[in-house]
């Protein structure tokens, strides 16, 4: 989707070479590339991006160049993707750029995108609809006929359209057949990604089998077993099929505990320490009410999660929640752990407030970065917006559950309310930190396909795929803010994660662009239903695909290594590579990445001397033997670990 | 009052009596704790039985030994070894635990059972029997001692002590004279490091005419002579004997001029575009009837020495930036944040203290206005002059990092410190007065270098590729401000250099022979602090040197640098392959958005949006910013306060909460290093190669002698190793955290409503008032 995104930011230009476009980019080129597929990856994509970026700055004229070599971005239409089709176009149509001002152009819109060709200079604005959060038309009561329109969009900016008031007023104006296709759930439509025709030669689905992540883990062991109790969905809709679950709990007390949790959310477990069995598990409240409910079931049971760990006698129980939210829940039947009655358990808040808190603030930041940062208050602006200060209180809970579980060898048990918002961001993070294996692209994952797909974190509510209702209050960025967690993991730990920026954005981009099946839906069980995995296509598939643009060069594979990164504001930063990057003056840092790469080639070349060379003396010596001895002394290899 | 038992003191036996003001053998301690001394340096006072606080909750990981005062340093000597992880990057002048006396800001007595405290100066008697001691660092350390065990009067003695060899009352009581005096008394073997006067670094100090003369013929500044009427300090008792000047000035005219300026600083040239503009420095003229006169003559020299007679800006730096004193009160803001408030108190508020302090404010601010005459001298084609009252403080920042941003050739290691050599010591930056040696005058202390090495850590950060150096050689060069034995900081400009020596000279009645001279050593002859291979911590491994092969996308290309430095650090040749100079394109301004009158109707009710007639120099700078940066040409800072950090390795090295264990940008630097070392072994093998097979293309360009040892700190490593992260990484390497801040104890206590009410920094007299 990007391709579009990244046109219009300014930032696209240098596309190729800094780090920030390239992101956009290759997003980008998901839709570009897919149609020439292998043909021409990267080349093409970037070659287009600068032709583009070019004109963004004013003074630059178009070259013709580079419009011979690619012919199609002289076409007003966008290279369609396979399923895509043309839905509307308009020329004449005002792009009102908050940076370079207003641009004319043609506007043109498919059933996956709105794609704005300026016809005065080259500039191109390409913008999966999946992104539009609302559209809103502006005074169009206008004595000159002009009506305005403006796309609130969901990643960080809003864009600005503007055109004469058709005279035939029975036809629609072109922003009227875009809110058709911005919002196909509304209006009885599909969704693109399952019209989306792109064949990838890796199938993104395979990456996550539930029974072989247990099984990497050592589950089933001695202490855990891994039930059926939830095959068809029967015990929680909103879990997965298969659970890990401690060994001495039958199916039966299993169905009494989930009748205790809320939405029948029990305890089960996500990850287990190879070395002390400490092990992390997850679950919804305890529907203790203003009575203080007890249930036998619920407390033999975590009884059984700690015993399943000889090395602690406690059990640690990190209620994301601040207290008073806690406690407030009991006036809606749910509630806390009383330590009375879950004996050596320990309760512990974390402070992280919910969904509609986290919305309110990310709206807050997008004022301060969308589209000027105002310089004098910037830091103080940025401090009001208490963004930062929750992605302090999530990894400072996730710190401290992955140190339990790592320095404590103790057990913990994380809920929030229903536990699919903050409890999936505490277990994926403390994850992060104590296991290697998903710093890997494809562990990663793994991590997101099972702690947030599988146990239920609800996309379809939280972004609103298709659906016109932007006041939702369901919606909110519980997803992004996790990411922005992972983030700042790894600017802590620039070595430690296989995937780079580029990951992390293009994994956002796709989050709302609709193009991919990976995030529509809100359980497991409703993928299943809707059969995404026949219908649609993996994110996974894509990015699988070329794994180059998405590696990390400096990445030290640490396997056992815990990271335990520091939470303080004083480390914490604001992501501007993804939340200001719509800013023209934002112009990405040298990417040190690619510096790597340049020294991995002049390795790679040097390298290819040295051999030659070694063979040719071997050669000359063999040939004339007198002179053996010298030179021959035999250089080491120098291996390429990269 | 300390709970644990265990660590008390348990070698008392061993203790050596009391000794004061005798000069020891250097001898490595091997039962007795004795201080090290450098030539030249002397015990006087110490006590025993000392413990050194390492974290301010729990004593139990902290050291015992004995606490000495020098006339050089404050030391702990201890036969405890640190827990946490260490690493061998040691300075040879400096143990662990020891502070040299000039690094010192504020010397603070406690006696936690009365309640007292009380900030010690020089000549300062103190009523009670201190508990404890802390020292607050220039460095922005904070070490604390505590007296409970050792002999209350031994530790009111080292207090006092302490205090006082702090407050030299002369330049020549600073420790650097004793040291670089020793070496015509004492004994050779006594001389450290075998260091000899002048050798060792390759920096020109632009002490003679021939630097000067070497720097125009390497900037091509034809028209601009070297100027020796000050030779002899004759004229301006702040320049130095050598000065640049138009060549269409004689020296008779500039005898005449020299009158009317501030302390006789007639304007001195900087250096020159290759499209042949000048950067020019001058002090203000005091005289206001020829104010006119003069400057329209200096005007018409400086055009005349302008190739395409490029006409000259003036820039009144006092009118448009900080203060030396703002500046100063924002460090003390910054440095009452980052290190002496307590970390979770000053958490939640972290953000928008920052932004109180300023800091980051005048650290754009400065690079802002550099930009400014980047544009002048770049986009205008026109000769600038930095104008400030004395031509001695703003004048250095705002000069060297214009310089910076626009000759690579002075983001090289030599040519970096040729430049503050030029730019600061030789144009005679007060550094004595500036970095309060003496603790004379508190007016006077001002950290302008450190926000001048600030801003080149900015420019380091965004453009990692483009400086030969590394951020650590820039905190340890700022850290060397405090160590009183190199002639860098210890002076007031050349002619206060030359004289304290003859003074010094005179007074010690030392005799020098012929061709001998008593040289302080540059701060630039590295060995003196660093081992060799601690000093490879300085080399940038992703650094794109000049002739350095730069490869795009898999393809190897190498700048061309013509013979004549012409142009080929302008922005115009960026040097990169024309397919990705895109918007490289220059004069072909394409016409601004067209705007029809839908436009115009809707722009009132648009959303900030951009005027879009755009100032030429806004212009300019959206036409840098939007093709790749080479990191040999121009460089420009992207402004944006989302774009200008804090400096964290300096600023949070020694704050145990914010280090990162195993993290950091080091971490990455440590992997660049790996594969960097691993290229030179390549170069060197086939350099190895070349001998046999001549016929052979030779190598792009070796980046130094052949076959010199590495440059890279860390090694490649070994065959089938693979290569992780060393545990003693962390996001403060190469400093370390432990024991080097402890904040004080705050609860309850007094103190702690004292130290809370943000006076810390109050001058000695009122505070010895309060507590008296």
């Amino acid at each position: 989707m990007e391709p579009s995104g990244s046109m219009d930011s300014l930032g696209s230009k240098r596309s190729s070479s800094r780090q920030a476009s390239v992101d956009s980019l290759s997003s980008t080129s998901t839709s570009r590339s897919d149609r020439s597929a292998q043909a021409n990856p990267p080349s093409a994509m970037s070659s287009d991006s600068v032709s583009t970026s070019a004109e963004l700055s004013p003074e630059l004229k178009v070259r013709p160049k580079a419009q011979t070599k690619i012919p199609s971005e002289c076409k007003e239409e966008p290279q369609l993707l396979p399923g895509e089709a043309v839905q509307d176009m308009a020329r004449d149509v005002m792009y009102i750029c908050p940076f370079l001002g207003a641009l004319r152009g043609t506007v043109t819109v498919t059933n996956y995108r709105l794609f704005f060709r300026c016809t005065d200079r080259e500039f191109v604005l390409d913008l999966p609809l999946g992104v539009v959060s609302r559209v809103e038309k502006i005074g169009g009561a206008s004595s000159r006929g002009d009506v305005s329109y403006g796309l609130v969009c969901k990643d960080m900016r809003n864009l600005r359209f503007a055109h004469k008031q058709s005279e035939d007023a029975l036809k629609k104006s072109v922003f009227e057949v875009l809110m058709k296709f911005a919002f196909p759930v509304s209006n009885g439509l599909p969704i693109f990604a399952f019209e989306y025709g792109q064949v990838f030669p890796e199938n993104g689905w395979k990456v996550y089998d539930a029974l072989a992540e247990y099984k990497r883990q050592g589950i089933p062991n001695e202490s855990w077993r891994v039930t059926k109790a939830n095959d068809h969905y029967e015990l929680c809709d909103t879990y997965p099929s298969s659970l890990a679950v401690p060994v001495n709990i039958p199916d039966e007390d299993i169905r009494r505990v989930a009748a205790f949790r809320a939405k029948g959310r029990i305890p089960v477990l996500s990850w287990i320490h190879p070395e002390s069995q400490a092990t992390v598990t997850r679950c919804s409240q305890p529907m203790v009410g203003v009575n203080g409910k007890r249930s036998k079931e619920d407390e033999k049971y975590l009884q059984a999660i700690m015993d399943a760990n000889a090395q602690s006698h406690k059990l640690f129980i990190f209620d994301a929640r601040p207290s008073v939210n806690a406690a407030a829940n009991k006036m809606k039947g749910g509630g806390y752990e009383s330590e009375d009655a879950y004996q050596n358990a320990e309760l512990v808040f974390l402070d992280i407030h919910n969904i509609h808190v986290m919305r309110e603030s990310l709206r807050k930041l997008k004022e301060v970065v969308y589209p000027n940062i105002e310089e004098p208050h910037w830091l103080s602006n940025l401090e009001s917006t208490h963004w930062l200060e929750h992605i302090k209180l999530i990894l400072a809970g996730a710190l401290r559950i992955a140190d339990k579980v790592e320095s404590g060898k103790t057990s913990v048990v994380v809920h929030c309310s229903d536990g699919w918002d903050r409890t999936a961001q505490l277990t994926s993070l403390s994850m992060l930190m104590l296991d290697g294996f998903y710093r890997t692209t494809r562990g990663f994952q793994v991590l997101l396909e099972k702690e947030w797909l599988s146990f239920g974190h609800r996309f379809q509510l939280r972004i609103g795929h298709g659906d016109k209702n932007h006041t939702d209050a369901d919606r909110s960025p519980i997803f992004v803010q996790f990411i922005d967690c992972v983030w700042q993991m790894t600017r802590q730990f620039p070595a430690a994660f296989e995937f780079n920026e580029n990951f992390l954005v293009t994994m956002l981009d796709h989050l709302y662009s609709g193009l991919f099946g990976t995030f529509l839906c809100n359980s497991e069980q409703q993928r299943v239903k809707e059969e995404l995995p026949k219908r649609s296509m993996s994110l996974w598939s894509f990015i699988n695909s070329q794994l180059e643009d998405f590696s990390n060069p400096l990445y030290v594979n640490y396997s056992n290594h815990v990271l335990f990164p520091v939470v303080s504001l004083r480390h914490l930063e604001l992501w501007v590579g993804y939340y200001v990057r719509w800013n023209p003056r934002m112009r990405p840092q040298e990417p040190v990445h690619q510096r790597y790469k340049e020294l991995l080639a002049r390795r790679a070349e040097l390298q290819k001397r040295v051999e030659e060379l070694q063979r040719e003396v071997t050669n000359r010596s063999a040939s004339s033997s007198e002179r053996a001895g010298s030179p021959t002394r035999s250089i080491t290899p120098v291996q390429t670990f990269v | 009052m300390f709970t644990v038992k265990q660590s008390k003191p348990t070698f008392k036996c061993y203790l050596p009596p009391l000794q004061t003001d005798v000069k020891k053998n250097i001898q490595p301690p091997i039962k007795k704790l004795e201080a090290i001394l450098l030539p030249g340096e002397i015990v006087v006072n110490e006590v025993n039985f000392v413990r050194k606080c390492i974290a301010a909750e729990k004593s139990h990981d902290d050291l015992w030994g004995k606490l000495i005062c020098t006339n050089f340093k404050v030391s702990f000597v201890t036969h405890d070894i640190l827990a946490k992880p260490r690493f061998q990057v040691a300075n040879r002048l400096l143990g662990e635990h020891d502070i040299p006396l000039t690094c010192l800001d504020q010397v603070v007595t406690v006696n936690d059972a009365k309640g007292k405290k009380k900030v010690l100066g020089s000549n300062q008697k103190l009523k009670f029997n201190p508990s404890e001691l802390i020292l607050y660092c220039k460095d922005f350390r904070i070490v604390r001692f505590s007296f409970d065990e050792a002999g209350p009067e031994g530790a009111k003695k080292v207090c006092l002590a302490i205090a006082h060899y702090s407050c030299p009352a002369d330049p020549q009581l600073l420790f650097g004279f004793e040291y670089i005096g020793t070496r015509y008394h004492g004994s050779p073997e006594e001389r450290v490091n075998g260091a000899c006067p002048k050798g060792g670094s390759q920096t020109p100090l632009f002490d003679c005419s021939s630097d000067w003369d070497r720097e125009i013929k390497r900037t091509n500044a034809e028209e601009w002579r070297v100027c020796s009427i000050n030779q002899g300090y004759a004229i301006s008792p702040s320049l130095p004997e050598f000065v640049v000047v138009p060549a269409s000035l004689a020296d008779q005219d500039l005898k005449q001029y020299a009158g009317f300026f501030t302390d006789k600083r007639i304007p001195v040239w900087c250096w020159n575009h290759p499209n042949g503009s000048a950067l020019i420095r001058m002090a203000n003229i005091t005289d206001p009837v020829q104010q006119k006169r003069l400057d329209q003559r200096i005007c018409n020299a400086i055009i005349k020495s302008h190739p395409q007679r490029g006409e000259v800006h003036k820039s009144d730096l006092d009118k448009s930036l900080p203060s030396i004193q703002d500046i100063q009160n924002s460090l003390v803001k910054i440095r009452q944040i980052c290190v002496i408030d307590p970390f979770e108190e000053t958490e939640e508020k972290w953000l928008s203290s920052v932004e109180n302090s300023q800091w980051s404010d005048y650290v754009r601010t400065f690079l802002k206005h550099s930009c400014e005459m980047v544009y002048i001298l770049e986009g205008l084609n026109a000769s600038v002059i930095l104008q400030e009252e004395e031509d001695r403080d703003l004048n250095c920042v705002l000069s060297s990092l214009v310089q910076i941003m626009m000759d690579p050739h002075f983001r090289t290691l030599s040519g970096f410190q040729s430049l503050v050599q030029k730019e600061w010591v030789m144009a005679g930056h007060r550094f004595l007065d500036r970095c309060n040696h003496l603790k004379k005058n508190d007016k006077e202390e001002s950290p302008l270098f450190l926000l001048f090495l600030d801003c080149v850590w900015q420019l380091m950060n965004q453009y990692p590729s483009a400086f030969e150096f590394t951020e650590t050689y820039l905190a340890v060069l700022s850290d060397s401000m405090w160590i009183p034995v190199f002639s860098t900081f210890l002076f007031n400009g050349p002619k206060h250099h030359a004289d304290t020596m003859t003074d010094f000279l005179e007074d010690k009645k030392i005799t020098l022979g012929e061709g001998e001279a008593l040289c302080f050593p540059p701060v630039w002859e590295w060995s003196q602090q660093l081992f060799i291979r601690d000093q490879a911590l300085f080399n940038n491994p992703i650094y794109v040197g000049k002739g350095a092969p730069y490869v795009h996308n898999g393809t190897v290309k190498s700048f061309r640098r013509t013979k004549v430095s012409h142009k080929t650090y302008s922005s115009t040749l960026r040097g990169m392959p024309p397919a990705l100079t895109r918007n490289g394109l220059q004069g072909t301004h394409g016409t601004l958005p067209r705007r029809n009158s839908l436009a115009a109707q809707l722009k009132s009710d648009l959303f900030q949006l951009r005027d879009v007639v755009e100032s030429p120099s806004e212009r300019f700078f959206r036409d840098w910013f939007s093709g790749p940066a080479d990191p040999q040409g121009l460089l420009l800072p992207q402004l944006l306060p989302s774009h200008l950090p804090l400096w964290r390795l300096y600023f949070l090295r020694w704050v145990p909460e914010t280090c990162i264990p195993r993290g950091g940008p080091i971490t990455a630097y440590h992997k660049f290093s790996q594969l960097a070392d691993e290229i030179e072994m390549l170069q060197n093998q086939l350099r190895h190669y070349k001998g046999p097979t001549p016929a052979h293309t030779p190598l792009a360009s070796p980046t130094g002698p052949p076959s010199e040892p590495s440059r890279m700190y860390f090694k490649a490593s070994s065959l089938y190793e693979p290569s992780s992260t060393p545990e003693f990484l962390s996001s403060s390497f190469p400093f370390t955290p432990v024991g080097n801040l402890c904040r004080p104890n705050l609860h309850g206590t007094p103190i702690s409503k004292f130290l809370n009410g943000a006076k810390i920094w109050l001058s000695t007299e009122t505070l010895a008032n309060e507590t008296i």
